[in-house]
């Protein structure tokens, strides 16, 4: 499970990282790696701006790919929204080309649509199933920026950002609701129900 | 051949129809997708809540209501539109997917019995269309939302017999779907017991390799707490290999279920999701409460379907459309029909074959494809023969792809035509040339050729 503590105001939408990396695209470097999401890259240097100091710490995702389908390798399915209850047990952990769920980056709004992580945050899965790889590989995780992952107000600073499906904005609001607390409820379901999630999903592999 | 009623009304379905009866189930399932496609884009899924808010605010200060009751009334007015109008979309595509399930079902026992399903070229050519062998015949159009429309799809998927003088009709006639299929089983169960009589080494579309979904984002909306909502149930149905007697009745039961429920009005045992019949009544009778609501408040004038369904024309076709319209139409029929090819592929090719057809053909087509230029589509506006001013839409004719090249090959110079006249679209060119290579007929184990080439 994800020890991962919450930074102030980090869940909601349009907060902003303690240090937040430049905006201009031109930084943007060249991947090392290709991974699904902020915090979800193995090494030193190979977040989208390669400035990150340690693995699990980098900014932002170095694949872009849209959607279900979309992705060229392996680990970069951005996961939830589309695709199977197995698919997306595996967010940011898919096995091969274009069989990556949904999207990248994963803004913390999103959640999965199907399967044992239905209606739970996707990056706190997609994070989890990373750390478990980084143990295997006796490697140490520095906490990432967002601890559950990038708002989406966030990741649209940075120019459009665009989620998949015709069903509209995952944080929103139609005047009754306010998104950011929206959001931290599922980060927080989402936590308390990881062990659970993890459990099932296994369950669901087994199947 | 015997394709009469018996006395209790059920199709006399024998070994001697079996097969035909198989295919004709295939057919009824693929007829409903383009009106139920047509329909789905009709809506706008996502209006632009600000705007309608600024334009009830300023009716009901008209009224004479205060500034601060004007803008608390208006949000609420708003916000009704914007949770139904997503709602409606849900409630449409959940029904979608099942009756692609209900397809490749069908398509499934026909395969598992006689082989050769038939998917290419099965949709219906001629609009307002008919259901094969319904008694009594009624008309389906492409059309947009409405309490019309709805009304259509309740007769589609009723569990019970509709009240008109029945007429003769050319296929194996039937009163209800679920009395048709009640017929196959019923043949099933007296003549195929043997499993023999299913041959489960040929290629079916079957669970747990990611084919098929429940939900996605599209099957859910937001209520009006910004909170998600489901419109499937995750244990209400899925794709089925069929082996022997009992799995081949469980997939028509599927079919049937879903269409017209089993348990009450439900469709799956948790009872969180209602049958397609029921689903449909459902957002008839909020269609008519909310247009109510609005004529109450703002007069009967006040017409709340202009704010989030597109104004498409009943059965438009292509050659309705201008040149520049017309050859983002052509493009998108052909996306369609390749889909059907795509299918019927995935029946004739070995396991790692069909998964990449299927995942990265078919997937991709109908998420990031299809799906994008049936959206474009209602963005084009034309002025129809009777001089008023439509939206467009996807008209969902089959393509009649030639046999001088593969159907991929004429779809790449179909987007060719199309992005040189409509550049909105050249987003979609590398999901064009990344689709599978699948051939019309022959099919897939006769090839030599990578289909990810």
């Amino acid at each position: 499970m994800s020890t991962l503590k919450d930074k102030p105001l980090s869940n909601g939408c349009g907060s902003q990282p303690v240090t937040p990396p430049s905006s201009d695209t031109a930084d943007i470097k060249a991947p090392l790696e290709l991974h699904a999401c902020m915090g979800l890259n193995a090494c030193k240097g190979h977040d989208r701006f390669g400035s990150n100091s340690c693995a699990g710490a980098g900014y932002c995702a170095t694949e872009t790919h849209v959607c279900h389908t979309l992705n060229n390798c392996a680990g970069q399915g951005g996961c939830g929204l589309f695709g199977d209850g197995a698919e997306q047990c595996k967010p940011g952990a898919n096995d091969c080309s274009w069989q990556g769920s949904c999207a990248t980056p994963i803004q913390a709004e999103r959640f999965s649509t199907l399967g044992a992580n239905k209606d739970k945050s996707v990056w706190l899965l997609a994070r989890e199933l990373f750390e478990q790889r980084m143990k295997k590989a006796r490697r140490n995780v520095a906490e990432a920026p967002f601890s559950a992952g990038p708002p989406q107000a966030w990741l649209s600073s940075f120019g459009e950002y665009d989620s998949c499906g015709n069903s509209g904005d995952k944080s929103c609001s139609f005047g009754f609701n306010s998104p950011a607390e929206n959001t931290q409820e599922l980060v927080d379901r989402s936590r308390d129900e990881l062990p659970k999630t993890l459990k099932n999903c296994a369950c669901d592999d087994k199947d | 051949m015997q394709t009469h009623f018996l006395k209790s009304g059920i199709t006399d379905i024998t070994p001697d129809n079996m097969k035909e009866a198989l295919q004709q189930a295939i057919e009824i399932e693929i007829a409903t997708l383009p009106t139920y496609l047509s329909t789905y884009y009709s809506i706008n899924r996502t209006p632009k809540q600000p705007a309608l808010t600024a334009e009830f605010t300023e009716r009901l200060l008209a009224q004479g209501l205060t500034e601060q009751q004007a803008a608390t009334q208006a949000q609420e007015f708003s916000a009704k539109i914007m949770v139904f109008a997503n709602k409606a979309g849900a409630n449409v595509m959940s029904v979608l997917v099942e009756e692609m399930l209900h397809m490749s079902l069908a398509a499934n026992v026909k395969q598992a019995m006689f082989g050769d399903p038939e998917l290419i070229g099965k949709s219906p050519s001629v609009w307002p269309a008919y259901l094969a062998g319904h008694e009594p015949p009624f008309a389906i159009n492409r059309a947009k939302l409405s309490h019309e429309q709805l009304a259509t799809f309740l007769k589609i998927e009723s569990p019970e017999r509709l009240k008109a003088r029945t007429v003769k009709v050319g296929a194996i006639p039937y009163y209800t779907i679920g009395e048709f299929y009640q017929g196959i089983e019923d043949c099933i169960r007296d003549h195929y017991r043997d499993d023999k009589d299913y041959h489960a080494d040929r290629a079916q579309l079957i669970p747990d390799r990611g084919y098929y979904a429940q939900n996605n984002i599209d099957t859910i909306y937001y209520n009006k707490e910004h909170k998600p909502v489901y419109e499937n149930s995750a244990d209400a149905g899925n794709l089925i290999h069929v082996v022997d007697q009992a799995s081949a009745l469980k997939a028509l039961e599927t079919i049937v279920e879903q269409g017209e429920g089993a348990d009450c009005d439900f469709d799956d045992k948790s009872h969180n999701e209602l049958a397609h019949y029921y689903k449909f009544k459902q957002l008839q009778d909020e269609l008519k409460a909310i247009t109510l609501a609005f004529k109450k408040q703002f007069g009967d004038e006040m017409q709340v379907d202009k704010y989030f369904i597109h104004n498409i024309k009943d059965n438009a076709n292509t050659t309705d459309y201008p040149p520049a319209i017309a050859s983002v139409s052509t493009l998108t029929n052909a996306v369609y029909s390749y889909l059907f090819i795509m299918s019927q592929g995935c029946y004739h090719a070995d396991e790692h074959t069909q998964f990449e057809i299927f995942m990265f053909g078919i997937h991709k087509t109908m998420l990031w494809i299809l799906s994008s230029l049936c959206g474009e589509m209602t963005n084009f506006t034309y002025l129809g023969a009777d001089g008023k001013q439509y939206a467009a839409t996807a008209t969902y004719e089959e393509y009649q792809f030639s046999s001088a090249s593969s159907p991929k090959t004429q779809i790449i110079a179909l987007f060719n035509q199309a992005v040189g006249a409509y550049k909105g679209i050249a987003y979609i060119e590398q999901r064009i040339h990344d689709l599978p290579d699948v051939s019309q007929a022959g099919f897939l184990e006769k090839s030599n050729t990578p289909l990810m080439a």
